[in-house]
């Protein structure tokens, strides 16, 4: 494993990364072709018996489950009980934190991305994050936030191509036409919103395969929380989606499938108690657990 | 409840369902008066049920709008969610009920002061409204009880009803010649009908009782399918 000991700014940094090919895997890049407004197959994350540690804390215990293609899954459960730390293991950001270590696999359209050999930069670039706080980088203009990630890696991208795929993510994001006359301000200037749909278009500028993110609308208003919300139900045509959520009703209104991960008591793993089709677990929950945290009754 | 969360709104809930269960009774105390008028071809008795029905339709509005309310403050979810639907569905059977009751004391006039009545079929009605009244009380113990074999046994309560209103068919056709006796037997075979329909209100509160419980609806009895 590499990196442990990296800044969280430079695992975003490297989240926009774009080298087109992950070598050592072999995994092939989607096509970039796809029109802006049709949708591309994107792939699939499977976890088996994954269990996450901090040093000597067990935090996750046992997490077998799919992240299914074009999909919005989202994790619920209270606070602790480790969704959020099992969302960093799916693109080996977990392993930057110091004595952090992942046991069991993850497979990105079967391809084990702990694999030896495997570069996590490359898993990054393929499963990329968008955080709880719109977290644009200051200096940087609103294009070259955008670009950050093909200037990151690329090298050499012309200006005429990167113009249109920045055109194109800010477009995927629902930002063009609020930013489109005043694309060399800095991006800091804009509201919570937009800077979290551009960190959005910075994500998928890179045309990743997975999109993960972790509480994208807990620093939002209600109006741009459902903007993100509609913008996520329209991302999930072109790419498989994963979202870590506090908000219950969020989960309801922008998921597919939910997973509930649920803790016994502190200081013991978390652990995947169910997962299923959102309308299922929102009407008729397998476990008394899931009811119980579903109906606001967790105690 | 494990962890005393949302006790308020848990309290809430629990009122509105003993509200809208409480609704099963009102049109149960209808129907013991309508019957009550149809032996007795008791007139006033018959308006006062008609009257009386605003009742049941209050009951019915105030307990839906508080049940739109939870759903609206309250983002009711799984059993909870389930249970709001289900005590929507019990609240428009009820409302059904009374309504059917009313239908019946509307007529009672029509047959006149001192009708050509024929007791056996008076007896037959007066049995298959006895029936239906037990019905409404297993409906609602089942609906309380959480007891899915209790509700699904109103199905067989209900073939009784059922039977009772075929054998009153019968006795309708050979009522004879007589004009008057026929429009008479004609009104109480109305009658006969609407009280078959609270039967088969009951049946359809049993059904929620099954919803509830384990999220699945599915009629107990399909009147378009009857082998299924």
């Amino acid at each position: 494993m590499g990196a442990i000991g990296a800044t969280r700014a430079e695992a975003e940094a490297e989240v926009g990364k774009t080298e087109m090919k992950v070598t050592t895997t072999g995994t092939q890049p989607t096509p970039t072709a796809a029109p802006a407004t049709g949708g591309r197959p994107a792939k699939t994350l499977e976890t088996r018996g994954v269990d996450l540690f901090y040093g000597d804390f067990h935090a996750v215990e046992d997490v077998t489950m799919t992240v299914e293609p074009n999909k919005v899954t989202a994790l619920i459960g209270s606070s602790g009980c480790g969704k959020t730390t099992f969302l960093r293991s799916l693109n080996r950001m977990h392993e930057l934190t110091p004595g952090a270590r992942v046991e069991g696999e993850i497979a990105l359209d079967g391809q084990d991305i702990y694999e030896r050999g495997v570069d996590p930069v490359q898993v990054r670039r393929l499963v990329g994050m968008v955080f709880q706080s719109p977290n644009p980088f200051p200096t940087m203009s609103i294009y070259d936030n955008v670009a950050a990630g093909l200037n990151l890696n690329a090298g050499r991208v012309k200006k005429t191509e990167k113009d249109a795929i920045v055109e194109r993510s800010l477009r995927g994001a629902h930002l063009w036409n609020e930013v489109k006359d005043r694309l060399d301000k800095p991006g800091s200037g804009l509201s919570g919103g937009q800077q979290q749909r551009l960190c959005i278009a910075r994500a998928i500028a890179v045309e990743p395969e997975v999109l993960l993110m972790d509480e994208p609308c807990s620093a939002l208003d209600p109006v741009a929380t459902l903007a993100i919300e509609d913008l996520i139900g329209e991302l999930k045509s072109k790419f498989t989606i994963a979202i870590v959520t506090h908000n219950m009703q969020q989960a309801s209104r922008a998921s597919d499938i939910t997973a509930f991960f649920n803790l016994e008591q502190t200081g013991k793993p978390g652990r995947l108690v169910e997962i299923g089709p959102t309308e299922k677990i929102f009407t008729s929950p397998a476990q008394q657990a899931t009811e119980d945290y579903v109906s606001g009754r967790f105690g | 409840m494990p962890g005393g969360i949302r006790v308020e709104y848990q309290e809430e809930l629990d009122r509105l369902e003993a509200s809208a269960l409480g609704g099963i009774d009102l049109a149960s105390a209808a129907l013991s008066r309508t019957l009550e008028a149809i032996e007795h071809q008791d007139v006033e008795l018959a308006q006062i049920v008609v009257a009386d029905d605003d009742r049941i339709d209050g009951r019915y509005l105030e307990v839906h709008q508080a049940l739109i309310t939870l759903l609206a403050t309250q983002s009711p979810v799984a059993t909870d969610l389930r249970l709001i639907s289900a005590l929507l569905h019990v609240l428009k059977n009820v409302e059904r009920m009374g309504d059917q009751c009313v239908n019946i004391c509307k007529m009672i006039p029509l047959t006149g002061n001192e009708p050509p009545s024929d007791q056996e079929m008076v007896k037959l009605i007066l049995s298959m409204g006895g029936q239906t009244k037990t019905l409404l009380s297993q409906a609602k113990r089942s609906f309380a009880d959480r007891d899915i074999e209790l509700a699904q046994d109103l199905v067989r309560q209900d073939d009784v009803v059922d039977n009772l209103n075929r054998e009153c068919f019968r006795l309708a056709l050979e009522i004879g010649d007589d004009a008057d006796r026929r429009e008479w037997a004609m009104t109480m075979l109305l009658g006969a009908r609407a009280i078959e329909r609270i039967g088969d209100n009951a049946v359809d509160i049993g059904e929620q009782v099954a919803f509830v419980v384990t999220g699945l609806f599915r009629e107990f009895e399909d009147a378009s399918h009857p082998s299924g």
